[in-house]
């Protein structure tokens, strides 16, 4: 019995662990749809923070330094959604793959250096005295600081959303823009906002992968978590506090993909590997569902780009 | 009339030497050719002398032209399998796992009927490859008429899925036992190699790439069908009345895209790697995706374009040899070309949009 509990546990904590990446990730895309954008560059804005974080990190031994790098190139290559979709009326989807091409080439270009490096990551909270808690206390250790930062920003993001004038704004920009202007504020400044705290979630989510969870670089590492995350956010409805179990639905389909294996089940770590992608993709068949039936909580600024005709 | 009254009395955007659309067009020419320079010039190198280099990479002889003609034909089809579907106005962009689906199927044909002679073999690969990327076509298609799942996020989603059962079959199954942990099939039997021309590489999906394209553009303009995706696309309900059902257009039109990237990947397999192996065609779909959008979604302005972006992906090697720059920088390229179509595009057509 205490077998199984702990194997649970362990399945758990893994799958927060590896669900942190797509976990910041979908709450940056919430907010950027919140506001009637979808970026489909998260993709690319992720592995650019990716390689820059690891690369900062590499040169300076400080991961912290490597995070807000990499949480400042993420930024700067949402611009490039920004300046197209809001300053040139370019198609949201066409500018977002553009964007996931750009980040997929520059980090590959310049992150060829890197690849291979070695770095320090963050310590773990492993000697200390949480890991003296009985049972769960050996998984509370193994948290990082990035998975800590990332469950924080779910509470102050909601309260941002549903409880500050701004956050009314926001909400209401994505349900018409035609509407705000009207009222007298101009949607431009909330899209534009939306779009660079998207980059910046992403570029944090780029660190959370290759300081934290890898330690790693290699060109092209996100493997679609940044699709995936757009994806899970139509399953979070959302919604920022949606967004953990949300993301969990990838991360306990890549640690399950990575125990099952372990366990020596007699199947192709390829097939397994499909996991991550068809268990959300299924899920979303079933939310998408509930969304024609009654709405789902999407904004209605999304309506055009989500149901086409 | 003075020189000034001519520009104020004619509007310079009424003119049809302003008005048309190559004016926009020669400002993007214009724009990727100082874009790329300035990447050259931020990378250390002499922009100019490398930016003929690439032409010249891409254009240069029969040889650098073959090679372009080689990258063509799977961003030819691709970009068909994106173009076709759009003109629905489905966002797909799931040519590279259509791709790839092709290249299972058609190898599994291939596996199949490994002993029957060419006349048999050849086209049970492609029949192969067209039903395996019609599925993968039709599944997001099906998915999205019957449950509302987008087609843009369940393409993308399945375009990782269909690399990874590749790779499940090169690894496991269809794994040439000989191949020394190399993950490939055997070598295709020489009657599962689809022709090829004058001695290069350049091969059968060029021609199935062309003809497609001129026929998919006589059917859009000229037929029914053609018309009642109009209808459909602008108005579901009206088309409902008149009987077309948008149910099955939206399959129609994913499932013969997903079959024109199918080809695209048998071809690879075939000509190229003369197995199916890991790696097949990384990118080949987002190129496609590109192009179709260059393009405006026109069948026929797809085959020029899919000519210069293969120009451009060839010239990539030789932007290796020369300069040294990795082979990311193509990708880099692309995204710049994309950026600079989307943002003179918008700024040019935001009027006429609104």
């Amino acid at each position: 019995m205490e077998l199984i509990t702990t194997e649970i546990l362990a399945l758990l904590f893994a799958a927060l662990r590896s669900a942190t990446p797509v976990l910041a990730v979908v709450l940056g895309e919430i907010m950027t749809q919140r506001s009637g954008i979808i970026n489909l560059g998260v993709e690319g804005q992720m592995l650019v923070g990716a390689m820059t974080g690891f690369a900062v990190t590499a040169t300076t031994g400080d991961p912290w330094l490597g995070v807000l790098a990499a949480c400042g190139a993420g930024m700067l290559l949402s611009l490039v959604h920004a300046a197209l979709v809001l300053g040139c009326q370019a198609n949201q989807i066409a500018s977002g793959v553009a964007v996931m091409i750009l980040g997929g080439g520059l980090s590959a270009f310049y992150g060829i250096p890197y690849v291979g490096e070695k770095i320090n990551s963050f310590g773990s909270f492993k000697g200390s005295a949480v890991a003296d808690l009985p049972v769960i206390g050996e998984f509370l250790a193994a948290l990082t600081p990035t998975i800590l930062v990332t469950l924080v920003s779910i509470p102050l993001i909601s309260i941002f959303l549903y409880r500050t004038i701004a956050g009314l704004h926001w909400r209401s920009v994505g349900e018409s823009a035609g509407i705000t202007r009207n009222l007298g504020h101009s949607p431009v400044p909330y899209q534009f906002a939306a779009i660079v705290f998207g980059g910046l979630m992403s570029g944090f989510a780029g660190a959370a992968l290759a300081v934290d969870y890898t330690s790693n670089w290699v060109e092209y590492m996100t493997s679609g978590r940044g699709l995936v995350a757009v994806g899970l956010v139509i399953v979070a409805r959302w919604n920022p506090w949606y967004a953990l179990p949300a993301a969990l639905l990838f991360g306990v389909s890549e640690s399950l993909n990575l125990r099952l294996q372990s366990w020596c089940v007699d199947i192709s770590p390829y097939l397994l590997a499909t996991l991550p992608y068809l268990i959300p993709l299924v899920v979303l068949m079933l939310s998408f569902r509930g969304l024609k039936a009654g709405g789902g909580g999407m904004p209605k600024g999304l309506k055009a780009v989500f149901q086409g005709n | 009339m003075t020189f000034g009254t001519f520009f104020r009395n004619n509007s310079l955007k009424s003119r049809w030497f302003v008005s048309g659309p190559w004016v926009p067009a020669l400002i993007m020419v214009i724009g990727f050719v100082l874009v790329t320079m300035a990447f050259f010039a931020i990378n250390g190198r002499a922009p100019l002398n490398l930016f003929i280099e690439m032409v010249k990479g891409g254009f240069g002889d029969g040889y650098s032209f073959s090679e372009t003609l080689v990258k063509t034909s799977p961003i030819l089809l691709t970009a068909l399998a994106i173009a076709l579907p759009a003109r629905l106005g489905l966002i797909s962009v799931g040519a590279e796992g259509q791709l790839y689906l092709g290249a299972l199927f058609g190898t599994g044909a291939v596996l199949l009927a490994f002993d029957q002679p060419g006349w048999l073999l050849m086209p049970l690969m492609l029949a192969g490859a067209m039903l395996g990327g019609a599925l993968w076509g039709a599944i997001p298609g099906l998915m999205k008429t019957r449950l509302g799942v987008n087609e843009t996020i369940s393409t993308l989603l399945l375009n990782y899925v269909g690399i990874l059962l590749v790779s499940f079959v090169v690894h496991g199954p269809w794994k040439n036992p000989d191949s020394l942990g190399w993950p490939a099939t055997v070598e295709f039997p020489e009657g599962a190699i689809l022709p090829q021309f004058f001695d290069t590489r350049v091969h059968m999906g060029l021609i199935f790439g062309i003809v497609a394209a001129v026929i998919l553009h006589i059917l859009v303009t000229h037929s029914r069908w053609g018309l009642s995706l109009q209808v459909s696309r602008s108005n579901p309900r009206v088309g409902a009345t008149a009987g077309i059902s948008y149910e099955k257009n939206v399959l129609v039109v994913m499932a013969i895209g997903g079959l024109l990237a199918g080809l695209a990947g048998i071809a690879e397999a075939s000509v190229i790697q003369n197995r199916l192996q890991d790696g097949l065609a990384t990118g080949y779909g987002l190129t496609g995706f590109l192009v179709a959008w260059l393009a405006g979604q026109h069948f026929l302005r797809i085959i020029p374009l899919s000519i210069l972006m293969g120009g451009l992906m060839a010239s990539a090697d030789s932007l290796q040899l020369y300069a040294q720059l990795p082979k990311a920088s193509a990708d880099i390229l692309q995204a710049l070309l994309f950026i600079i179509v989307l943002a003179v595009g918008g700024l040019w057509y935001r009027r006429s949009s609104t």
